[in-house]
Order: C-alpha cells, then sequence, then structure tokens
C-alpha cells in the first residue's frame, strides 16, 4: 500500500495530477509486480511487445539458389583415435577373428557366453560399424566390410579352436556366425564348419608326412625285391637240404650261402 | 532406428520365423536390421514359443524372411529391396488382422 501511494503521488510520465489515488482494493490482495509464478502483462505492454517482436531480415539470394555449404569433417576424437588403435592392434595380434551378428540377448547369457569363451582363450569384442569400417578399407581385409552392417561383435583368438566356438555358439541361438578370418583366409560360415571339421594340424602333418613317405618306401621295397627274393630262395635251399641230409654237418652249406652274398 | 524400435508386433499368431540371408552381399542390410528388432524383449515377451532361426548361406541368394503361422499361413518377405519399417509395419499388420480374428472366434464360441 505504501508503495501504490508513492507511486501515485510522484506520477510516473502521464501529466501531473494531484492527489490521484487508485481504488486500493485492486491492489490489496493481487500480487506484486515480480513473481514467482507466470502473471499476464499488462495488455499495453503486450501491444508493445507483439508489435516489437524481431523480424529476420529475408535474405537477398535464397538460400536453395545458392551452393551448398560443405560441412567440415568432424574433428578426429581422441577416444575414436583410440578406439581404432585398438581395432588394428586386434586385427594384428590374433590369428581367428570371427565377425558374429549380435541380437540382443539378457546380460547373464552374454556373461555365461564370455565365461566360457574365455576357456578356450576367445575374447569376446563388441565393436562399432563406424570405427571398423575405416580401419578396414585401408588394411587389406576390404572383403570383410559388407559383414559390418547392424549389431556385430567379434570373436578374437590368437588359436584357432574352431569347434570348441561352435559349439558355444549353437548354445545361443542370438548370436549368428556370419563369417571369419583365419590366418589372413576369409571364410564364411560354410567355410568355418569345413575348417572345424579337418583333423587337428599334427594329425594332417602326419598324414601328409605319410603321404610323401610312401613314394620312395615303394621305390626302395621294388629296389630291393630281387636280392630278398634270391635270399629268400637261398634259405628254403638251405633248409631242404638241411632236411634232406639229417646226419651230414650243416657248416659247407651256410659258409657258400654267405660267399654267394 | 527409432521407429524401427517403436512398432510393437504382437507375435501369437506366428510359429516361427527364418531370416535367410548372405552376409556378403550389400542388399542384406534391412534383412540384418529386421532380425535385430525381432529379437528384441518386448516382441520376443508376446511370445516365447515362436522360433526365430537365422541362416546364414554363401551362395550369393537374396535375403529372405519367412514367417509360418499357427493357422497354416505363409508370408514371405523378400527383403532386398524393402526397408526395415515396412516389413516391420507388414508383419505387425497381418500379426494383429489375426488376432482380431482369433478373439471374434473365441467370442462366437463363448456365445
Amino acid at each position: 500500500a505504501p508503495a501504490v501511494k508513492m507511486a501515485a503521488l510522484s506520477g510516473s510520465g502521464a501529466p501531473w495530477r494531484r492527489g490521484w489515488l487508485p481504488a486500493l482494493q485492486l491492489i490489496r490482495r493481487g500480487s506484486k509486480a515480480v513473481t514467482r509464478h507466470w502473471k499476464a502483462m499488462h495488455f499495453q505492454r503486450q501491444k508493445l511487445m507483439a508489435v516489437t517482436e524481431y523480424l529476420a531480415p529475408w535474405p537477398a539470394i535464397p538460400p536453395s539458389c545458392l551452393a551448398p555449404r560443405k560441412e567440415a569433417a568432424e574433428e578426429d576424437n581422441g577416444y575414436v583415435r583410440l578406439l581404432r588403435r585398438q581395432v588394428e592392434e586386434v586385427f594384428r595380434d590374433n590369428r581367428m577373428i570371427a565377425v558374429c551378428q549380435y541380437n540382443s540377448m539378457p546380460d547373464e547369457d552374454v556373461v555365461l557366453m564370455r565365461y566360457y569363451l574365455r576357456k578356450h582363450n576367445i575374447e569376446v569384442k563388441f565393436v562399432l560399424n563406424e570405427i571398423v569400417r575405416p580401419v578396414l578399407s585401408q588394411s587389406k581385409y576390404k572383403n570383410l566390410l559388407p559383414l559390418f552392417v547392424a549389431r556385430n561383435i567379434l570373436l578374437v583368438s590368437p588359436e584357432t579352436k574352431a569347434k570348441e566356438m561352435l559349439r558355444v555358439l549353437k548354445g545361443v541361438p542370438q548370436v549368428n556366425l556370419l563369417g571369419a578370418c583365419i590366418d589372413d583366409t576369409i571364410l564364411s560360415r560354410q567355410g568355418v564348419e569345413n575348417f572345424a571339421k579337418l583333423p587337428s594340424l599334427e594329425a594332417s602333418q602326419g598324414q601328409m608326412v605319410g603321404a610323401l613317405a610312401l613314394l620312395p618306401s615303394q621305390t626302395s621295397s621294388l629296389l630291393q625285391r630281387g636280392s630278398m627274393h634270391l635270399t629268400a630262395l637261398l634259405d628254403q635251399h638251405i633248409r631242404q637240404l638241411q632236411a634232406g641230409e639229417t646226419g651230414s654237418p650243416a657248416e659247407p652249406t651256410p659258409a657258400q650261402s654267405s660267399g654267394a652274398h | 532406428k527409432k521407429m524401427a524400435a517403436k512398432i510393437s508386433v504382437v507375435l501369437r499368431p506366428v510359429k516361427s520365423i527364418v531370416v535367410r540371408f548372405c552376409p556378403f552381399e550389400s542388399n542384406v542390410e534391412s534383412t540384418r536390421k529386421f532380425l535385430v528388432c525381432i529379437n528384441h524383449k518386448k516382441i520376443q515377451a508376446t511370445n516365447r514359443n515362436c522360433e526365430v532361426t537365422a541362416d546364414v548361406r554363401h551362395d550369393g541368394s537374396e535375403p529372405l524372411v519367412d514367417v509360418m503361422f499357427a493357422d497354416g499361413e505363409r508370408l514371405i518377405m523378400k527383403g532386398a529391396n524393402l526397408t526395415t519399417t515396412e516389413m516391420l509395419t507388414a508383419l505387425g499388420s497381418r500379426c494383429s488382422a489375426k488376432e482380431l480374428k482369433e478373439e471374434q472366434k473365441s467370442k462366437k464360441k463363448s456365445r
């Protein structure tokens, strides 16, 4: 109330009228000028605000006629660089890299799968396509590029245990094996299954050695066949003679046969 | 991406879904995203008996989605030139139509 009297007596720009007092009931239980809630502006103020609204100036040439503005490429984030380096390391260090499609799985299943794969020294890595794609396009793995669409995970391992990996993945229906890169050879799903069916390296090496050694052994047996046949015949002859001459000494005949060699 | 997550599909009338694609081809993106969306928790929760199988081949065949419904009907969607949202909406509309039919049938039986 005293503030209102002060305002009325001082007179705000309007022709000064002595003793003009508004009806005090107006302001008695109304709110003050500065309130915590939103208060509607006085009508005159509303009109003033509407008239003095900001209107942006029209561009002289419509923007569609101008050449499109080339937005500067985003700066290479340090985090992005770190992730790219990690991916490059992964590709360099591991012999077997399998790419799988990841459909959302309950978290416990993810943990279980990671555990079973860790037992075979296979690590599970979640990758982002936008990081992997530029790394791949610059390296020699260009044919793996079309694989990296939608959510993927990488199963990497320094050993090539394809059988165990397939067994674990069979128990997890939501992860689909798309392809793999084993020892710098890109394999499809079928290729991985065939690879898993192959015998182990030692067994196949043994098979190879056996196959290679077969021919020389055949030649050696062929060469020795003549002399072996002769010795067998002579032995049989000796036995016949020994059987025939039961009483006579057997010494001269072994001497003869040893002389014949 | 956001549209595909918001489309809700009731899988109750569906018996099985087979998604076949060849990942080394270039037109499989929408089919793969369809597979990801179908395996989402909410959609899987509508029908636990529905088996979703992913058939990964390397013979250059086009991406295919084969849906077997419980009443013997079959829906085949060739995803080479379809987007994920189109496939999801098509499947969703068919599922909801079948749901309505079944509800009507059950109402008639109960009467």
